[in-house]
């Protein structure tokens, strides 16, 4: 898809630029505080759940806004697959409060379920029935009448690029597709907030684009997402804010900012690498935070301001420069920060 | 891929209308979409098609054999071929029920796809009662191959009609119960296998062991007890023997089947043979096979015979009750068992109910819900 495309469509929002760096949750900020119950969005109040002697979620307090994309990030055994099956009304919190579009998922699971789209990790199809048929039967068990069921599956089958599968049985779909046919359930009954696990897992690069620009358009027509997956630089292109949960918590307050104020690698590129490396000496940048890859220097640096002033600084000692960027995104940097204090 | 498609609330008179979820036509029609859903997994699989054909080919072979090595007597054989097919088919369908239905809910947990349609608007009723239904209708295809038997035994002449009509819906609802505790049991035991096996054992359990049980509590209930013993006079003038009843008493062991009778009540067999009204034939005795097993059940009850003179007319014949006496003085059991086998059906639906409904508080240990 391109911008033409999305120009020719009357009527249709600017997508929200990716670039702008992510915002944090941080449940210590005082001004955010506990999100009110009745916002719309996800709204998790210090939901905890725990499975025996296993505290899978300990305290979890969040709110996904509307008009974004919200990253779930976190290790294994964190608690986000636990934390999304309660979003899903699949499974009861031992504490604390859940709203999906201002529903109660334990008060009343179907209007969440009205609400909400949902994409498992481990998708299970009916492997026997078409991605036609399973597209339908959904549409239906959503209570759609059987013919904007057919009108709905019909649509939501070429926009998922599976015209040629759409009457074999769903078993013969690859890995991607099988995640394609996926999204295409969770859109089904046109949700309002869409839980997404993994959802790039298995994609081709063209699917990833259109999943991104979906999700995009979604969150730009007033959607919420959350969208959970350990491919961070992915979610660093899509989401717009990041909850970073561990050990059942959502991490905030110091360790976050501990964690942002890590340094960070500059990835520099220069038409001359003899230069590049001399002159990094040379303008003051500290040896130990220089590291020379072939013809790629990286440098480590703890803020913002000292990239620009590195930059200038090359610049005006005349090292050609091509390249000049973060080597790894802010969610990337924040997550590996985190997991790097943890050890 | 267009923007419109995706947008959440691009237009709210598109978007489907909340199900009206009181209407009780909109959850029937949620519960034929769960029901359509079952079948149509169902129809594609291999495996109900090769069972269909072995139950075919099975009963057709019995029944085939048994005509024709009946042929030789000469009466209407109608009757007796329906009974064996009745008999036959609710032999298979016990057997092959409880795998068609053992795994329904477990099953689906493990392919992950009982979470997909949990968080729809179908309520958890819906699933279970729905999935049920499904099992329930795909075995009765087993019953409707063995139909082309029940019309050449009607063709054959001898067939009564109030059998057939008694005997289908028995069939039929107990292949019902067989599917609903298949289905229950699989949403309340974890593990695909486990359940299907508790299933059959259920089987087992209304068709062999309301036998054993009988067997055994009939031993176990026998009693000691004093009898008056009689003797015979011969007159050597007219040849005639008197009855006479002596001083003399003897002990003897007793089986008390009718302490125990009941434990039948609940086998399949004897509810289908009890449920038919029997046809006496000119001696008395019911002309069927439905009816031969009704009379041996129902003379159960009776209690143990004493014997007397009062059993013998003056030539020395025995003038006991006939078949037909007995029968009419002792009680029907057949709804009985059918309402043990309805309530247990009932009983692993609702138990199934509870375990499919979500949010779920409490989780079986090392379960999966998506």
């Amino acid at each position: 898809m391109t911008s033409g495309d999305r120009a020719a469509e009357p009527g249709a929002p600017e997508p929200i630029p990716a670039s702008a760096p992510p915002v944090f949750a941080d449940p210590l900020d005082g001004a955010a505080g506990r999100p009110p119950l009745d916002a719309d969005g996800i709204v998790v109040d210090e939901v905890a759940r725990s499975f025996g002697s296993v505290q899978a979620v300990r305290q979890m307090t969040f709110h996904a806004r509307p008009g974004r994309v919200t990253a779930l990030i976190g290790p294994n055994g964190a608690g986000k697959t636990t934390l999304l099956l309660m979003l899903a009304s699949l499974l009861a919190p031992d504490a604390g409060q859940i709203r999906i579009a201002g529903a109660d998922p334990m008060r009343d699971p179907r209007a969440v379920r009205r609400a909400m789209g949902w994409m498992p990790d481990v998708l299970g199809t009916w492997r026997t029935l078409s991605p036609r048929q399973i597209l339908t039967t959904v549409g239906r068990l959503h209570g759609m009448p059987t013919a904007a069921a057919r009108a709905r599956a019909d649509e939501l089958i070429v926009q998922a690029r599976l015209e040629e599968l759409a009457r074999r049985p769903s078993r013969v779909l690859s890995r991607g597709q099988q995640q394609r046919l996926g999204l295409a359930r969770a859109l089904v009954h046109r949700p309002r907030v869409l839980l997404l696990d993994e959802p790039a897992a298995g994609l081709d690069p063209t699917s990833r684009l259109e999943l991104r620009e979906l999700l995009r358009g979604f969150a730009a027509a007033g959607g919420t997402v959350l969208i959970s997956s350990h491919d961070l630089s992915e979610l660093d292109e899509i989401a717009e804010d990041a909850v970073f949960v561990d050990r059942g918590e959502v991490v905030g307050g110091e360790r976050l900012v501990l964690a942002r104020q890590a340094a960070r690698e500059w990835r520099i590129r220069a038409l001359d690498p003899q230069a590049l490396s001399y002159q990094l000496a040379h303008i003051g940048v500290a040896f130990d935070r220089v590291r020379i890859d072939g013809d790629v220097a990286h440098v480590a640096l703890d803020r913002e301001e000292d990239a620009a002033d590195v930059l200038a600084r090359l610049v005006r000692a005349g090292v050609p420069i091509t390249h000049f960027a973060p080597a790894v995104g802010d969610i990337e940097r924040t997550y590996l920060s985190l997991a790097g204090g943890r050890r | 891929m267009s923007r419109t498609d995706t947008a959440p609330m691009a237009d709210e008179a598109s978007r489907p209308a909340p199900p009206d979820a009181s209407g009780a036509l909109g959850w029937l029609r949620l519960l034929g979409v769960v029901v359509g859903l079952e079948l149509a997994q169902r129809v594609r699989s291999v495996a109900w098609y090769v069972l269909l054909g072995v139950v075919a080919i099975v009963v057709g072979g019995v029944i085939t054999v048994l005509f024709l090595s009946l042929q030789g007597y000469q009466r209407d054989l109608g009757g007796a071929i329906f009974a064996m097919t009745i008999f036959l088919v609710m032999l298979v369908t016990s057997l092959v029920t409880p795998a068609l239905s053992g795994n329904a809910i477990n099953g689906d947990r493990d392919g992950g796809t009982l979470a997909s349609t949990q968080v729809t608007q179908v309520t958890a009723s819906q699933l279970v009662l729905g999935k049920v239904l499904g099992s329930w209708i795909a075995s009765l295809g087993f019953l409707a191959v063995c139909t082309p038997f029940m019309l050449a035994s009607a063709m054959l002449g001898g067939l009564r009609w109030e059998a057939v009509l008694v005997a289908i819906p028995i069939v039929v609802l107990e292949i019902g119960v067989i599917s609903a505790i298949g289905v229950g049991l699989s949403g309340l035991i974890r593990r695909p296998v486990l359940s299907t096996v508790v299933s059959y054992l259920f089987v087992a359990l209304f068709s062999v062991g309301t036998l054993i049980g009988f067997g055994v509590a009939t031993i176990a209930f026998q009693t000691e007890e004093e009898r008056q013993e009689i003797s015979w006079d011969y007159d050597e003038q007219t040849g005639n023997a008197t009855c006479v009843e002596t001083d003399r008493t003897y002990t003897t062991v007793v089986a008390r089947p009718d302490r125990v009778w009941w434990m039948l009540a609940a086998n399949p067999y004897v509810i289908l043979a009890d449920a038919i009204p029997p046809h006496f034939g000119g001696d008395s005795y019911p002309d069927d096979v439905f009816g031969q097993i009704g009379l041996g059940v129902r003379g159960l009850q009776e209690p143990p015979h004493v014997e007397s003179c009062a059993d013998y007319d003056p030539m020395g014949g025995y003038q006991g009750d006939s078949p037909r006496e007995i029968y009419e003085r002792t009680v029907p059991s057949w709804f009985v068992g059918l309402g043990i086998h309805v309530a247990l059906a009932a009983a692993a639906v609702w138990g199934a109910i509870a375990a499919v409904r979500a949010p779920a508080r409490r989780l079986a240990p090392g379960s999966r819900i998506a």
